[in-house]
């Protein structure tokens, strides 16, 4: 019934009216998260995204997270059955393991209800919404490239590159800044690691003393590389750029040591799942994938990162 | 006189609500779920979806109902489960027949359990305390090893059949069906219940805890009660893992953290002491029930899952200081 008045809505008066409309209340969207935003900052702001995004269409949207985050494969198994059980259209899932989740949710389609995955995807079917990385990186470059004169030394410090999102950025990082003609001297793994990152950084500046800028893959690695270029004395020659937006970073950018980091939009992604599965209910085709895309921090929004 | 009746009448008051007193609290949540989600608690599909999440906390539960007798305890069932549900998915995906597979799951956990009763029988290790919290963690770690810390998926049907299969119950509406597992537990329930009331050695399992020293002394093999009881417990656990890896087509390296402290939980709140020698089997469900109840509850109305954990531990304080008040009013004046 829901169902069937909603595409005819939908149809006459498009998406933003339809989910305003007072008929939709009684629309149920859960996001099942596999961490709590009260342990985690990441999550928080998913939940957040979402919540907004219900309120803002006139739905109820749940997100709620197992007891025990990440671990507690059973105890997101039973939530996605309760929400099942409560009624919702539809369910966006951060799956706790990728193939434990894999029979209640294809349970949860039989009975159709619509799922979408956030942040990873479980071994099955289904749009996945989440940063992608090689974009996000992209923007990282770019900002190196608008800060340095053309030709420059530069380098990439990766993150574990047998891993995809070490690949991904490392791939961003790297096509950004030749493609906008600088000069890329050295790509060095560190692992994530800040240590091992200070010491890589350290055999690039001893190679190449002229390099004006490293795009380093996560923050870790980009405050690992300042403390190289400070005992180097070099921190005014060398801009780095890190990814993550921690808040460690932010305060390092605020500093002016960092000059910039990418940050995933977690908030987009909450709003983001619940959109797509409004859109599955009505009877839209969605992507494999969609990109929450990535946001510069900088020293003008650093504040709101710390 | 009336001052001894009213204190005869208050002791028997304890004794009734230790007894009854949780089932009487699994009778209260079901009435204050059903007013709160009238039209959801109470339907086919969510009372099966309830029978479906407790059964892995039952099967744990009732095997360490069986060590809390003897004033045990065992902390490695997570672990037990974790490592048969892994071995039990790769021995399956490996091609082994599907007779052979599903034993391995409950082989292993007896194994394990063995090697807990080892410990304390022969290494003669001071408290089950220390020897499971050995096995805690070492068979977490071979977990890990076995799997390299990955999931194992494509368990096949005929193995997922315990954990995951419906026996259809058109009366009961669109989605009615009770979980296979459902009549598992009760085979397993009914079972240790015969075997701890009506054979010698569950009698002995009792007198065990009890009393050890006068149990010895009246010629009952203390040590192969204790091998027997946790080799019991490693069997419920390799059994959880079976239903596990049925619930979700796969073997993976966190299944079970924590889950030892839900069944010991389970166990308290049912009543039984943990100083052995006393509990219901059950009382113990009814413990689980009530674990799984407050769980579903909480799920249904969107309340944080902390909220669990914060009412879970109240209520086991609760239970236990019930099972105190009634051994202070049974000492007497």
């Amino acid at each position: 019934m829901t169902r069937y008045t909603l595409k005819g809505l939908l149809a006459a008066t498009g998406l933003a009216a339809a989910f305003t409309g007072a008929a939709l209340a009684d629309t149920k969207v859960a996001v099942i998260m596999s961490d709590s935003g009260s342990a985690n900052p990441f999550w928080a702001a998913v939940t957040k995204g979402a919540l907004d995004k219900g309120a803002e269409l006139g739905i109820d949207v749940a997100a709620v997270a197992p007891a025990g985050g990440e671990t507690d494969v059973a105890g997101q198994i039973a939530m996605v059955e309760d929400q099942i059980a409560k009624g919702v259209v539809g369910i966006a899932i951060a799956p706790a393991d990728t193939a434990a989740l894999v029979p209640v949710l294809e349970q949860a389609r039989k009975r159709g209800v619509h799922v979408v995955f956030i942040d990873k995807r479980a071994d099955m079917p289904g749009t996945y919404i989440g940063t992608n990385n090689i974009p996000a990186a992209r923007i990282g470059a770019q900002h190196i490239c608008d800060s340095v004169e053309s030709g420059s030394d530069v380098a990439v410090l990766q993150g574990i590159v047998t891993s995809t999102t070490g690949q991904h950025r490392a791939q961003g990082g790297r096509e950004g800044l030749v493609e906008c003609g600088l000069n890329l001297v050295a790509e060095q793994p560190a692992d994530w690691d800040a240590g091992k990152a200070q010491t890589a950084t350290e055999n690039i500046l001893t190679a190449n003393p002229g390099l004006r800028a490293i795009f380093a893959s996560n923050d870790n690695m980009a405050l690992g590389a300042i403390e190289a270029l400070r005992t180097a004395k070099m921190l005014d020659q060398v801009m780095i750029v890190g990814f993550d937006g921690n808040p460690n970073a932010a305060e390092s950018i605020l500093k002016g040591e960092l000059a910039a980091s990418v940050a995933q939009r977690p908030a987009v992604m909450g709003a983001m799942g619940v959109e797509a599965v409004l859109k599955l209910v009505a009877g839209e085709e969605l992507p494999d994938e969609i990109d929450t895309g990535a946001e510069l921090v900088t020293k003008e929004n650093a504040e709101s990162y710390l | 006189m009336a001052v001894r009746s009213t204190e005869e009448a208050a002791r028997r008051r304890l004794r009734t609500l230790e007894k009854y007193g949780v089932f009487g609290m699994v009778l209260l949540m079901a009435v204050v779920l059903t007013l709160l989600q009238p039209d959801i608690f109470l339907s086919a599909q969510n009372l099966t979806n309830i029978l479906r999440q407790v059964a892995m906390n039952a099967l744990l539960a009732l095997g360490l109902y069986v060590v809390i007798l003897t004033a045990g305890i065992d902390l490695s069932v997570g672990s037990i489960m974790a490592l048969s549900t892994m071995l039990l998915a790769m021995a399956d995906v490996a091609g082994w027949p599907w007779p052979l597979a599903i034993l391995v799951g409950p082989a292993i956990g007896v194994l394990c359990g063995l090697v807990n009763g080892f410990g304390l029988t022969v290494l003669r290790l001071p408290h089950p305390f220390i020897m499971t919290l050995g096995t805690l963690y070492t068979l977490r770690g071979v977990t890990n090893l076995v799997s390299g810390g990955r999931p194992v998926s494509g368990v096949s049907d005929t193995i997922r059949f315990l954990g995951s299969g419906e026996i259809p119950m058109p009366f009961l509406g669109k989605f009615g069906s009770i979980p296979v597992s459902a009549v598992v537990l009760l085979v397993c329930y009914a079972g240790t219940a015969y075997f701890l009331n009506k054979m010698s050695i569950g009698r002995h399992i009792f007198a065990v805890g009890g009393n050890p020293q006068a149990a010895r002394v009246s010629g009952i093999d203390v040590n192969r009660i204790l091998l027997v009881v946790y080799g019991m417990s490693g069997f419920f656990a390799g059994l959880a893992g079976l239903l596990m890896a049925g619930r979700t087509g796969a073997g993976f390296p966190n299944a079970g953290i924590g889950a030892e402290l839900d069944a010991i939980a389970a166990v308290i709140i049912g009543g039984a002491s943990f100083f052995g020698g006393r509990g219901t089997v059950l009382g113990v469900f009814a413990g689980v029930l009530v674990m799984g109840l407050l769980r579903n509850g909480l799920n249904l109305m969107d309340v944080s899952a902390f909220w669990q954990q914060t009412l879970i531990g109240m209520i086991v304080v609760g239970a236990v200081f019930v099972d105190v008040l009634r051994r202070r009013a049974g000492r007497g004046p």
